[in-house]
């Protein structure tokens, strides 16, 4: 018999953030090395996936998970996925005053949501990391700007009388006790990209996305977006690592590898 | 003139729009100082983390003024005074407490709030390893701070710090700025090489305790380390992957590591087989290396295992496909088959 600690009105919410990122194995680079991001195809962010699945893993009947996304209008992509994958509710903050937002304005403006609109809520779950921008700052960021605790690299989340976490460091594994309000940051040791089922998808179409602008949250311009973020981007230039990228005939083995020899000593 | 609240006649908390009283810098002429979080490595001895190092290393390089180091730990920190003052610490803080011995993020992050809000620093800057990535975050949004993750490189120009971090697996680099101080940074660990700042082995130490109570109820910790070094630490890497055909192949590449003085890592597809642990992956969801030289047998060069080898400094791919685009960051492409190239190469060695 499972006692569940912090359940109010028989149910859990869980929230889980979610980011939209183009598909990183689509990307190709032209011959400077340049990025070419037209035409790649977005994809829900792998490691947002595993927190998704995460708590969907936890979920029990009458539980509510809450996917949340910032982005343009087409993230909505990302949020359709998250319901066919289990997600019961889909809140797209979107807005033009939102673009450029660097971490700070990212946070701030997903706590005012939080804050506003599930103030409830149980527990937060992340990503680890966007595949895309892979600062790994948002999580961390919103636990402080939420008060509340963070589990970083969580790998595993069960329930036995306490929610626990195990978080992995790499050089330590550790189990830590976990508390209503904290926030789990996901790492992706098992992606596992599960296949929807039909069910799933006519689940998920009958569930209408929720957009909220900037007025809904309850912000003012100079703390979204670019306006409000602490970092500036001043310029982005191509790597100029100078690789010599000679190309060397290896068919001949033993001659491959004499020239890796004198390379290295 | 350099509290907000002051200027607009507001007591208490400001009621400036957020965001607009960054647009005037308001307290950068009187930040000064730069602080760094020492990181304490507890496998095997106590040492400090060679992360921690290389950005002091390359602090005393770059900046000129006070340099405040904070470490968290009881008495078994002593012996490690001596070394952050010879790498150029002027003042360190301990932030002395048998409990802070395990990591509590939140418990570190109001320490290392109150100390920033006495030292009042323009710089705060700490390693891209897993804690000090989880620590950085949680500090900058205590302080209202912009934060950087991840840098390959640091300048200082002023009072400015330049940050420059690997953008998309490495293709772009990005230049970034803070535009409120504290101006916060992670570094990538390996970026730097080691040097000490003098003989100099004496500085101040403060002792502080953390009189708060934001401790996690940590119910079981597993340290696993073994005997072997990390792969971030080898000076040379044998990487191996998805080219790779036969298990076999693993003994051989340990043997032309080992003639090398090297060690063997691996892309994800290998993990994913179950090959190899996933302490010796490469790459974003693996770990980021920074050897002198990286020998990648068999590996495509995906965006997310560049991001990993973009500061090594120097790549040498063993492809058959002269198209694979670990071309573009590679210094030599070596065109054939990997495994019967490694054959050889560990014959001749
Ligand atoms: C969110 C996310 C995170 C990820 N994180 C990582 C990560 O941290 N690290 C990582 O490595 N991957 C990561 N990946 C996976 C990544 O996208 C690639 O799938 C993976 O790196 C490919 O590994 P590979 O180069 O070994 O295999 P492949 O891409 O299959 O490449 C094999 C290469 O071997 C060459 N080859 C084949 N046969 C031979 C032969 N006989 N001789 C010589 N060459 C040969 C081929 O030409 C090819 O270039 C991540 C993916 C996602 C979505």
């Amino acid at each position: 018999m499972d006692t569940l600690p912090w359940k109010h009105g028989g149910k859990m919410r869980f929230v889980v953030f979610v980011k939209q990122v183009p598909d990183t194995s689509a990307v190709c680079t032209d011959i400077n090395g340049n990025l070419i991001r037209e035409g790649v195809p977005s994809i829900l962010n792998p490691y947002c996936e595993s927190a998704l699945n995460m708590a969907c893993g936890v979920k029990k009947d009458g539980d509510v998970i809450t996917a949340v996304s910032m982005g343009p209008p087409q993230a909505e992509n990302a949020l359709f996925r998250c319901l066919e994958l289990g997600a019961d509710e889909a809140f797209l903050l979107t807005d033009r005053a939102f673009a450029g937002a660097d971490v700070h304005a990212t946070v701030r403006t997903l706590s005012a949501f939080v804050k506003k609109f599930i103030p409830d809520y149980d527990l937060i779950f992340c990503g680890k990391q966007a595949a895309d921008g892979d600062t790994a700052q948002v999580p961390a960021e919103l636990a402080y700007m939420l008060g509340c605790g963070q589990f970083c690299y969580t790998q595993k989340l069960t329930l036995s009388g306490e929610w626990k976490a195990v978080q992995n460091y790499g050089s330590e594994v550790r189990e830590c006790i976990i508390g209503k309000g904290d926030l789990l940051s996901v790492s992706d040791e098992e992606i596992g990209f599960r296949l929807p089922s039909a069910a799933d998808y006519i689940r998920a179409a009958g569930i209408e996305i929720k957009k909220l602008n900037i007025a809904d949250i309850g912000l003012d311009t100079f703390s979204v977006g670019l306006k409000g973020s602490k970092t500036k981007i001043v310029s982005a230039t191509p790597s100029k690592v100078s690789r010599r990228g000679a190309v060397t005939d290896g068919s001949d083995p033993a001659k491959a590898a004499e020239h890796i020899r004198d390379a290295i000593i | 003139m350099n509290n907000s609240c002051r200027d607009c006649g507001q007591s208490g908390e400001c009621r400036l729009p957020p965001g607009m009283l960054e647009q005037y810098d308001l307290g950068t002429p009187t930040a000064d100082g730069l602080m760094i979080w020492l990181e304490v490595s507890r496998h095997a001895g106590v040492f400090l983390e060679s992360s921690s190092l290389e950005i002091l290393s390359k602090a005393r390089e770059i900046y000129d003024g006070r340099i405040f180091g904070v470490v968290f730990g009881d008495i078994e920190l002593k012996p490690l005074y001596a070394e952050a003052f010879s790498y150029g610490v002027d003042t360190l803080y301990h932030v002395k407490d048998r409990r802070l011995i395990d990591f509590h993020p939140e418990a570190y992050c109001e320490s290392m709030k109150e100390i920033a809000e006495r030292i009042n620093p323009s710089i705060i800057l700490m390693g891209a390893t897993p804690r000090g990535r989880e620590t950085a975050p949680r500090l900058a949004a205590s302080l209202g701070a912009g934060l950087t993750a991840d840098c390959t490189e640091l300048s200082i120009e002023g009072t400015v710090l330049r940050m420059t971090r690997p953008a998309f697996g490495g293709s772009l680099m990005a230049e970034i700025v803070s535009n409120s101080v504290p101006q916060m940074a992670t570094v990538r660990p390996g970026t730097f090489p080691l040097k000490k700042a003098s003989g100099n082995t004496a500085g101040t130490v403060i002792y502080r305790q953390y009189g708060g109570n934001s401790f996690k109820t940590i119910i079981g910790s597993e340290k696993r380390y073994s005997d072997e070094k990390d792969i971030t630490e080898a000076k040379i890497l044998v990487s191996l992957g998805s080219g790779i055909r036969n298990r076999e192949a693993i003994c051989i590449a340990e043997s032309v590591a080992k003639k090398l003085g090297g060690m063997v890592s691996c892309s994800r597809t290998l993990v994913d087989k179950g090959w190899f642990p996933q302490i010796k992956q490469v790459g974003q969801s693996g770990r980021n290396v920074s050897p002198e030289i990286y020998l990648a047998f068999g590996i495509s060069g995906s965006i997310q295992h560049k991001a990993g080898i973009m500061t090594a400094r120097k790549i040498i791919a063993i492809n058959k496909d002269p198209d694979a685009p670990i071309k573009d960051i590679a210094d030599e492409m070596i065109i054939g088959d990997a495994e019967s190239i490694l054959k050889e190469l560990d014959r001749i060695l």
